[in-house]
């Protein structure tokens, strides 16, 4: 931390920071210099000179947006002299000025045009040229439009995106007064650019300005400006979303504010179509005669209850289950495990994460004691060394990647590992190709380089982890057999490669790792995190800051479902459904007998369809999710569905799920909903309800209330979410300390014990939370996978996401924006392959699978190795699922997206 | 004639160069020489700006700086007349005049032939037999009309005879 100093601007003594920038001290206190190129986010320019002041001892005018505050400092802010420089500076800038304005966009020149009284023509001293220089209008974008008239070349759109998002797409074209802000070769439209606003958030004079919306949006008639969580991915971006006559017309990132500090991504500025569509559903339908027909909410929600209570009559109660959602709120999830923990008296919730990191929740609860990131976002930016593994983080969590990109720019050391090319290979000093599903062996490998080179931190390991050096001989003994000549044969990758790699990672100061989907998604994925655990342990890369292993979360919620309880083995805060004294504590709160919770753990989401499709389910309870989609083996869930007596889904949208539904109940989107959130970093952020609730939908929360109401079960009365939150507190201790006063402006990260507690930030940083308080290593053998390639089926398909559509896609394929970018299906095949199997590039091709065949787009790339192929999984017209199958993680029971044997036929 | 780069044309001549930011400015005079219409196609420049590993307009952002390269194609023949102090003087204006005349140029100063395109130069060091002009990487001093209508037909009938 800088030392305070003392400096007098105007007369008047201010305290500050050493070196911080003196316009943004002088405007903090009050002295409203003018000046249009400097933002507190970005470097200063000193392009545009309209914050120029004297400082004693300089000669000349100085622009304060380029000084840095030293101790005694004695600036003259306002004088006539600085007044009238500034007026002529001005008009100068005016004189190359379109000033037509429209209203659509917050423009900082117009207030300065009155201010130093230049809006008469005849009161400007110098003539407008504007309209001779040529005008360059670029409106090939799906999201902005840039107008070289109104652009005064401040760098702000360009420092925006070197700086703040790391793409470094937008420059100056042509020179002096002709240059204009280009991206690719002049056409914003085929670019690099993807979309994410930052540019336009950040231009001060309308001369890149947003497209959607432009017609109708009036920033004089803006009704509402609700700050609230962005309802996309996992990073937990704070959005500040405007709205007219209750349709939302803008979003832009909060600034100051973590995670996000202003910036977002494409699909969170301009993602938010689907809350005003027209296909959101409007009221309940009951299916009369196989048709879904509009009823009543009490007609809907009555046979509702009796259904389920007829079930549980008819059948017992372990006939009754629930898929929970991690795209609710946490008080939706919260209510929705109490419900099934007490209207179906089982433990029979579960949600999409089983599908998404549970192996990795698994391996660290084991080891470490929490399942959960065990570092802040900003230490992306700050650690020396970062491995992404299986983890395509500038798609999935374009946010989280700028701090990664800005941690590159200070020297920061990234070592991408991947079967798969990913954006992020373009910032790495290392990317290691492994092929599909053999990370246990590369890494072991990597640990057997880290051992031979001395290069493990005995310390770390005698003192925090459980058995010391006696269980890292253990693993030592294990992965000695993975020498490089066996490693490189498994994996394909160069010993030269991971050698570097390894050495990299252990002898940097600080190190981190991202995993994703592609090591979770496996038949495999805890051992592939256990190998990773081992790794940090060895080293000691873990329980300090900037050190540690962090699973970013693919849905905004998927951290604080888990947290608040929907899970068939943990009741909120992450305590075993087994643990007695907590299910007695528990039953005190809910007001309920101690002998009515079942103490055994439920079924995991995909032995939920299994036994739905023996017949062991017969009624289920859906609350936001499409499984028909995002289930494995897709065959395999519609005939479990089917199979189903009675199945509700509670939803926003008709989905490919609702098709199966008997009833389907209408909910509020996130836009309409108070509550809270939890994101990757474990951010307790606030939901505020933006818009008013579309038709008759009611909060998730509410219907479960009342179903719960007409069952006779009491899961409680609550006047609004923050009773429901104030209950989590008491259930949850490691939220007790979150209440939503402490979290108004600033999210809080848990654990958070008391209400005097300030969060954690990093994780196990004097103990991990086993029940020894050490982490325990788990040594994992490499396993060859029981799906093997064959002469009928010789590729091996991976899938995952894309930036511009987000999961099953019921959300982002609403948006015009996001399906302008991409929103047809393909499979990548490398170069080699397509010859070999006779496929054209951008041709037809079917894809078949033991399972079951689709239809999509050949593309040929090296993107993938030879012999594998790549997927998105988005649209449902070619829905990879049909290819996956349902076998299961012995230990997580998560399912292997990301291997199953296929073959491609061109037609 | 063919007036096109390929991909592989356009590699094989960054190749000639290291992939480092002190290097692109050789490498987009290489390129824009070796096409025969003179000029850095779009192609090009995306090719430049992953082989320098830069994005797209910043490429671009370097080509639209400097006026010696061009993003529009011109023709086989570039003749850049030195506009300044003392070529001014002894009647660079009038020999521009003359050439566009003589050339019947179009408004992007391109001959009615296709063959030259006129573009104005700074000093080309030739100030002492002034007026000079180049055409591609030759140059021509102490010009006159009656010099340059030598010089076109020149370029004119060795370019008809290839």
């Amino acid at each position: 931390m800088n030392k305070n100093v003392n400096i007098i601007i105007d007369g008047k003594t201010i305290t500050a920071k050493e070196h911080d920038n003196l316009l943004n001290v002088a405007r903090q206190n009050g002295f409203d210099i003018p000046g249009l190129c400097y933002h507190p986010r970005l470097s200063p320019t000193g392009a545009c000179r309209l914050c120029v002041v004297k400082i004693e001892g300089t000669n000349g005018l100085v622009m304060a947006c380029t000084v840095q505050v030293k101790d005694g400092m004695k600036i003259t802010a306002f004088d006539e002299e600085l007044e009238n420089n500034r007026r002529h500076t001005l008009s100068y800038l005016l004189a190359e000025h379109n000033e037509e304005y429209d209203e659509t966009y917050h423009d900082e020149f117009r207030p300065l045009i009155e201010r130093y009284n230049l809006k008469e023509v005849a009161q400007r001293p110098i003539k407008s040229i504007w309209q001779n220089i040529p005008r360059v209008v670029d409106d090939t974008s799906p999201v902005l439009t840039y107008d070289s008239s109104k652009c005064i070349r401040c760098f702000r759109c360009i420092k925006a995106c070197e700086e703040i998002q790391g793409k470094g797409v937008l420059s100056f074209a042509d020179r002096g007064i002709q240059k204009y802000i280009v991206a690719g070769t002049g056409k914003w439209g085929s670019s690099e650019c993807d979309g994410c606003g930052e540019c336009i958030q950040l231009c001060p004079t309308g001369a890149i300005v947003e497209k959607p919306h432009r017609n109708i949006i009036n920033i004089y008639k803006i009704d509402k400006k609700v700050v609230t969580s962005c309802p996309y991915c996992g990073v937990g971006c704070q959005i500040e979303v405007w709205t007219q006559n209750n349709q939302i017309v803008r979003v832009n990132g909060v600034e100051d504010v973590s995670p996000n500090y202003g910036r977002l991504c494409v699909k969170g500025r301009f993602g938010y179509q689907y809350a005003n569509d027209r296909e959101r559903l409007t009221q309940p339908l009951i299916r009369k005669n196989g048709k879904l027909e509009p009823a009543t909410w009490d007609e809907a929600l009555t046979l509702v209850a009796n259904k389920f209570n007829e079930i549980r009559q008819k059948y017992g109660k372990k006939a009754l289950a629930g898929y929970s959602s991690a795209k609710c709120s946490n008080e939706d999830n919260y209510i929705f495990q109490k419900f099934i923990r007490l209207a179906f008296g089982n433990n029979n919730v579960d949600y999409c994460t089983r599908l998404c990191h549970a192996s990795t929740v698994a391996a660290m609860i084991r080891s470490l004691g929490d399942g959960a990131g065990s570092n802040s976002i900003e230490d992306f930016e700050t650690t020396d060394c970062l491995i992404v593994i299986g983890n395509n983080i500038i798609e999935t969590h374009p946010v989280t990647a700028t701090f990664i990109k800005r941690g590159k720019q200070k020297g920061q050391k990234i070592i991408v590992i991947d079967p798969k090319w990913t954006p992020l290979v373009k910032y790495a000093d290392l990317f290691l190709q492994p092929r599909l599903a053999t990370d246990v062996a590369l890494l072991n490998g990597m640990m057997h380089v880290i051992i031979k080179h001395h290069l493990i931190n005995e310390k770390f390991i005698e003192e925090r982890v459980e058995g010391g050096m006696q269980a890292y001989e253990q693993l030592k003994e294990l992965v000695m057999k993975y020498t490089p000549d066996l490693v490189e044969q498994i994996t394909g990758v160069p010993e030269k490669l991971f050698t570097e790699a390894a050495i990299m990672y252990a002898t940097a100061p600080t190190a981190m790792i991202a995993t994703g989907m592609g090591m979770s998604q496996q038949t495999v994925g805890t051992n592939n995190v256990f190998a990773l655990l081992n790794m940090c342990l060895i080293t000691g890369k873990i329980g300090r800051e900037r050190c540690g292993i962090n699973p970013p979360r693919g849905q905004n919620n998927v951290q604080g479902a888990t947290d608040v309880g929907a899970s068939p083995v943990m009741y909120p805060g992450y305590i075993p459904v087994t643990n007695e004294e907590n299910r007695k504590k528990v039953a005190k709160i809910w007001n309920v007998p101690f002998e009515e919770l079942d103490p055994n753990p439920g079924l995991t989401t995909l032995e939920i369809m299994d036994a739905a499709h023996e017949g062991i389910i017969k009624g289920m309870y859906i609350m936001g999710e499409n499984p028909v989609i995002t289930d494995p083996n897709q065959l395999h869930t519609i005939e479990a569905l089917q199979n189903l007596e009675f199945l509700v889904v509670q939803d926003i949208f008709h989905t490919e799920t609702t098709a199966y539904a008997d009833v389907v109940l209408p909910a509020t989107s996130l836009f309409e909903k108070d509550g809270t959130v939890v994101n990757s970093d474990r951010r307790v952020l606030r939901l505020r309800k933006v818009l008013e609730p579309t038709g008759e939908a009611l909060p998730d929360w509410k219907i479960i209330v009342e179903i719960a109401a007409r069952m006779n079960i009491n899961i409680g009365n609550y006047l609004n979410e923050e009773e429901i939150w104030n209950e989590i507190r008491q259930v949850a201790p490691i939220l007790s300390g979150i209440t939503y006063e402490r979290i108004e402006k600033q999210g809080i990260q848990w654990p958070c014990y008391d209400e005097y507690h300030p969060g954690t930030s990093t994780l196990y940083k004097d103990k991990f939370n086993t029940s020894s308080g050490k982490a325990k290593i788990y040594p994992v053998e490499y396993q060859e996978q029981s799906e093997k390639t064959s002469a009928e089926y010789p590729l091996v398909m991976n899938s995952g996401r894309i930036l511009y559509q987000y999961h099953s896609a019921t959300l982002s394929r609403k948006s015009d924006v996001l399906n302008a970018y991409a929103s047809e299906s393909y499979i990548l095949i490398h170069p080699d392959d397509a010859v070999k199997y006779k496929i054209q590039d951008r041709k037809k091709v079917k894809v078949c699978s033991p399972r079951g065949e689709l239809i999509t787009t050949a593309i040929i790339s090296d993107e993938v190795l030879p012999g594998e192929v790549f997927m998105p999984w988005h649209f449902h017209e070619s829905p990879v699922n049909a290819l996956t199958r349902n076998e299961k993680d012995p230990i997580s029971k998560i399912a292997p997206f990301k291997y199953s044997v296929v073959k491609l036929e061109a037609i | 004639m063919q007036n096109k780069q390929t991909e592989e044309q356009v590699l094989e001549i960054l190749k000639q160069f290291k992939p480092e930011k002190s290097e692109i400015l050789k490498a987009l005079h290489a390129l824009q020489n070796a096409h025969p219409l003179h000029y850095i196609t779009e192609e090009a420049i995306t090719q430049t700006a992953r082989y320098f590993k830069l994005t797209t307009g910043q490429v671009y952002g370097v080509v639209t700086y400097y006026s010696m390269f061009s993003v529009k194609p011109r023709s086989p023949f570039i003749i850049r007349l030195c506009k300044s102090p003392v070529c001014y003087m002894k009647g660079s204006l009038n020999l521009w005049n003359y050439l566009s005349q003589k050339l019947l140029l179009n408004e992007n100063n391109i001959s009615s032939d296709d063959l030259f395109t006129l573009e104005p130069s700074e000093c080309l060091g030739h100030c002492e037999q002034a007026p000079a002009m180049m055409i591609n990487e030759q140059v021509f001093t102490n010009l006159s009309p009656k010099k340059i209508d030598q010089i076109i037909d020149d370029f004119k009938r060795k370019y008809h005879e290839k």
